[in-house]
């Protein structure tokens, strides 16, 4: 049986500071080494600052994953030489002294398959290098240590996948928890890394790291699983080993075998005192959690008759399901939920396109309003949702410098039914004998008022014309 | 100009105009530049001193408001990071180190108007405890330089017993504040863990080591632990100690104080001379009305192993930031490949850094922490346990700071285990977190010899009241430079 | 007993070049023979504590950026990178 297991990197990036220092937890605008100070260039003398939003919202992932959180957290050091690491040893967590990471074992349902959580840890990420230089002699190594100290959560499961199908569906699971929970944006670069080690029927477990990101992870299990079948088909042995994601080829290369075990001497941060959490405080967070996706998605259905399939979609995407929450009534809600998931989608599809949206939500509670009492049409509200989006304009404005207002004066509308039914005598006829087909002029009717006329009206007036 | 005054006579004498600030600073550098040629405390003199000194007699003059040190001139250990300075840590490794912010401590008696002279060596990284280890040479002790000054911070103790500043701060990991104060003849405080904020404090061993001032006076001590003391939000180490005043009642006195004499520590191995000192100290103490009494506190026969175990383990991780990429020496990158670059550059670490950093890599590793750094942290713990026990029955505890005399320069530089001994007497405050303090007592020979006085977790201020009571028993001859 | 070849790979793990193997290994053994004092403490049951602090009392989530720019007083290169050895 293939077995796969994930150790998924996170950055929490909705904090305002690094984990131990006052700079700057966004690090992405900054030029080349401007978001560092003595802490995080770990310079002589400098000594940690935790941040204590960052154990509250690396305790709010292990709850949201439900693991077990201890009162007492502390701090190790991982020590190892490497250019990206200011002081040569990495300050994490890790359960030697008892649970003292921030979670402990967990579980969460993919599906109908359950993965174990192995454990939740906190820590700082490394700085990023840049290689430079093409010959092998010139060659040297930049350093840039803005991303250095940014928090980093870790969430290792249990070999608990059986195929990289189930491996998507979690890292979906886990990007709209992530998100929903206020505790980081998965769709920034970089955000989310990960390893993976991967195992086949009979085979050593082979470890993956340096993945970029989900999506490329999905990829590299993918990749390890037909690399290893295909040996294992032609009676190759698969060696125990960690290979290297190599993003640009998309393939897993082999690591250059180390000289010797890595021996990280991993005891116990001195400048960092076991921090009590406690019940209170566990209590406190659990009040101050955001509603849980599925929750959501519940009460979506339950609340407002909103179908199963559109409150799913609705529920799993925060800036959806915020919108949602902050525009509609009690009796528009589904026509918001309805303009949301059919008509906004496509024009907020990605986080640039949702940051440059002008869209308020007094705008979709407007749309729908206008929608259900036939003031405007579907097609009309899809165009006038575009021109929100760009400019943000007040919907009335729009509707009047457009011409999108429904056609629902009746002499107007008349005109036009009388003129459709001179035009068309053989589907008048057909109407006549088969009241389905009457569809047919409603929708000439449409043709010649650009899909204005007022839906409801027209039907109740070209039946009374008909007889 | 007399430069032999304490630093609350400084003040004193200041304030009501015998004195000026640039005056007595100016002397002071004279003074330096005079003698210390002969003992080398000094690895740097601050060149803007007088300059310094001027200014805050300017404030006096115009009636502004003057910081409580009235431009004393202190020196500081150089592995405390000043802003704008060179901060080494008596390492070649440092040579170009020019630390680009304030440690807490600096920034406090910045504040206060003190007035920093220079920085004063130590040995390499605090490690050792004879300044002999200094990348830079040793320093001398002045009551004999053929001697060693103690260390870590002997260029510390030996600036303030040499009349080379009034006061100065040295950090203490396992002794290096106490131990150069014994061989010195000064006073030096070790505090309770936590209670002077470490950040700019260059790291040994973070877990056990602070900060701690060296006088000649308990009353100076306390008003510098005045200055220095508090929470700091960039040392999530430091305790509260509520604003405590240490000088105020600092002449209660210590009748009807109990004390224990702590048996581990005047066995096997100490010298004679001290012994008796030890036993004079304790008769005058009963003297002043205290009680005294045997007490034992078996972990301490195996407080120097765990000490250098937990000390080595630290240290191998807290100086492997050293790499040069960041700061460091000049020595180009080219060429080399990441490893091999790094063990070339670190080369320049002495011996006696390397030799701990080595054992640093090897006691807490994968095969051998079992052994030693676990079995290290429990004697911590249990030591901890006996120290909290014994402070259920006594008030103090009494031992002298170090066994021995001071000895000479090269005598036991090549003798790991022989130094190892020198500190059993002072390691039980750095593992417990306890405070202690070390008092000029006697002089032997010639040498000088302190007293170690111990307190209970947090109970600085009674720590300094007995030892201020022991210290009026006391009249010592002055340094013979 | 600590070997020779242990010593050697205790160095290289620390990053440490070991000039004047001989005296140094005796050294470093003398050390740790005497660290084996130890196994006598009778510690084996102990545990391993520290002390502890509420999590109100860190640091708040504020962004303050450092009053200098830091990268001037480093090695840097080409003005802002810092440059380490190449990486095999």
């Amino acid at each position: 049986m293939t077995k796969i297991g994930l150790e998924i990197h996170c950055q929490l990036t909705k904090l305002e500071s690094k984990l131990f220092c006052s700079c700057k937890a966004n690090y992405r605008e900054h030029e080349i080494n401007s978001n560092i100070c003595p802490v995080c260039m770990g310079l002589p003398g400098t000594l940690p600052r935790i941040n204590q939003k960052a154990i509250e919202k690396a305790t709010l992932i292990a709850m949201a994953l439900n693991c077990s959180t201890p009162d007492k957290i502390a701090f190790f050091r991982k020590n190892y030489f490497y250019p990206d690491l200011p002081k040569n040893f990495q300050i994490t967590q890790l359960n030697i002294y008892g649970d003292t990471s921030v979670g402990g074992s967990g579980m969460i349902m993919v599906g109908d398959k359950q993965i174990r959580i192995t454990r939740i840890q906190l820590e700082e990420d490394p700085g990023r290098l840049i290689y430079e230089g093409s010959s092998s002699k010139n060659q040297t190594t930049l350093v840039d240590y803005n991303r250095a100290g940014v928090a980093l959560v870790e969430i290792v499961t249990e070999p608990d996948f059986e195929n990289p199908k189930q491996v998507r569906e979690f890292l979906n699971i886990l990007s709209d928890l992530l998100e929903n929970l206020n505790v980081a944006d998965p769709s920034l670069e970089g955000a989310m890394r990960a390893d993976a080690n991967v195992s086949i029927e009979g085979g050593n477990k082979v470890e993956i790291k340096n993945i970029g990101s989900f999506h490329d992870l999905e990829k590299a299990v993918h990749f390890e699983i037909t690399r290893q079948e295909s040996l294992h088909s032609r009676d190759i042995p698969i060696a125990q080993e960690t290979r290297h994601w190599d993003d640009k080829r998309k393939i897993t290369i082999s690591s250059r075998s180390k000289e010797e075990e890595l021996d990280y001497r991993y005891f116990l941060e001195g400048d960092i005192p076991w921090i009590t959490i406690g019940k209170e405080i566990h209590q406190r967070l659990k009040l101050e959690m955001p509603e849980s996706i599925s929750s959501k998605k519940e009460r979506y259905v339950s609340s407002y008759n909103i179908p199963e399939q559109v409150a799913m979609v609705l529920s799993s995407d925060k800036f959806y399901s915020d919108l949602f929450d902050k525009s509609h009534t009690k009796n528009n809600a589904k026509e918001v939920a309805n303009i949301i998931t059919t008509d906004l989608m496509g024009l907020v599809d990605t986080r640039e396109k949702r940051e440059r949206s002008k869209l308020l939500p007094s705008h979709l509670n407007d749309l729908a309003d206008l929608i259900q009492s036939g003031k405007l049409t579907r097609t009309s509200a899809k165009n006038a949702l575009y021109e929100i989006v760009k400019s943000g304009k007040e919907l009335s404005q729009i509707i009047s410098e457009m011409d999108l207002g429904n056609v629902s004066d009746k002499n107007q509308l008349l005109t036009i039914i009388k003129q459709v039914i001179s035009e068309e005598p053989q589907a008048v006829e057909q109407a006549k004998s088969n009241p389905q087909t009457v569809n047919f002029l409603v929708g000439k009717i449409m043709q010649k008022t650009k899909g204005k006329a007022d839906p409801k009206l027209t039907l109740v007036l070209l039946k009374k014309e008909l007889g | 100009m007399n430069l032999k005054i304490s630093a609350l006579e400084y003040i004193d004498q200041v304030k009501n105009g015998q004195i000026s600030a640039e005056e007595f600073v100016s002397a002071t550098i004279d003074r330096i530049k005079k003698i210390d040629g002969k003992l080398h405390a000094f690895l740097q003199i601050n060149p803007d001193a007088v300059e310094q000194a001027r200014k805050v007699d300017k404030k006096i003059k115009l009636g502004e408001k003057v910081g409580a040190c009235f431009g004393m001139p202190i020196s500081i250990k150089d592995n405390i990071c000043i802003k704008n300075s060179k901060t080494t840590c008596a390492s070649k490794m440092l040579e170009n180190f020019i630390a680009p912010y304030d440690a807490t401590v600096i920034s406090k008696l910045k504040q206060q108007d003190a007035i920093f002279v220079g920085k004063v060596n130590m040995d390499e990284f605090a490690m050792g405890l004879t300044t002999e280890f200094s990348a830079y040479g040793p320093s001398k002790n002045p009551w004999n330089t053929d001697y060693v000054p103690g260390g870590s911070s002997g260029g510390s103790a030996v600036s303030v017993s040499a009349f080379e500043c009034v006061a100065s701060l040295g950090s203490d990991t396992g002794g290096s504040v106490r131990n150069p104060a014994s061989f010195c003849s000064t006073v030096g405080y070790k505090p309770t863990y936590g209670l002077i904020s470490r950040y700019g404090l260059i790291s040994y061993a973070n877990s056990i080591e602070q900060i701690g001032p060296m006088t000649r006076t308990v009353k100076d001590t306390a008003f510098l632990l005045n200055i220095l003391c508090g929470l700091d939000t960039n040392d999530n180490t430091t305790i509260d100690n509520g604003n405590q005043d240490y000088l105020s009642e600092i002449d209660s006195g210590i009748e009807g104080k109990k004390i224990g004499i702590i048996q581990e520590m005047i066995g096997e191995g100490i010298d004679s001379q001290v012994l008796s000192a030890t036993k004079d100290a304790i008769s005058k103490l009963e003297g002043l009305g205290a009680i005294c009494d045997n007490v034992s506190i078996d972990m301490v026969k195996y407080s120097v192993a765990s000490y250098y175990t937990i000390t080595a383990t630290e240290a191998g991780s807290n100086l492997a930031r050293y790499d040069n990429i960041r700061y460091g020496y000049e020595f180009p990158v080219e060429g080399y490949e990441f490893n091999s670059y790094i063990s070339k550059v670190r080369s320049k670490f002495g011996p006696e850094v390397i030799r701990r950093m080595i054992l640093g890599g090897f006691v807490p590793s994968a095969g051998h922490a079992g052994k030693y750094f676990l079995k290290a942290l429990k004697v911590k713990s249990k030591l901890t346990k006996e120290v909290n026990q014994a402070f259920k029955k006594y008030d103090f505890l009494i031992a002298p700071t170090v066994p021995v005399l001071p000895f000479k320069i090269g005598e036991k530089i090549n003798d790991p285990v022989a130094l190892f001994l020198v500190d059993i007497n002072t390691v039980m405050s750095n593992l417990s977190g306890t405070p202690s303090i070390s008092i000029p007592y006697a002089i032997s020979n010639g040498l000088p010899i302190g007293m170690q006085l111990l307190a209970k977790h947090r109970d600085d201020k009674s720590l300094l009241q007995a030892a201020r009571a022991l210290e009026t028993t006391v009249q010592l001859p002055e340094v013979p430079i | 007993m600590v070997t020779e070849d242990e010593i050697e790979q205790v160095a290289k793990l620390m990053k440490i070049e070991v000039y004047d193997h001989k005296e140094f290994v005796e050294k470093v053994h003398v050390m740790l023979n005497y660290f084996e004092i130890l196994d006598s403490a009778g510690v084996e049951d102990e545990e391993i504590t520290m002390r502890d602090v509420s999590l109100s009392s860190l640091r708040e989530d504020k962004h303050i950026p450092f009053e200098d720019n830091l990268i001037e007083k480093l090695n840097n290169y080409k003005g802002s990178y810092i440059r380490a050895p190449k990486m095999v």
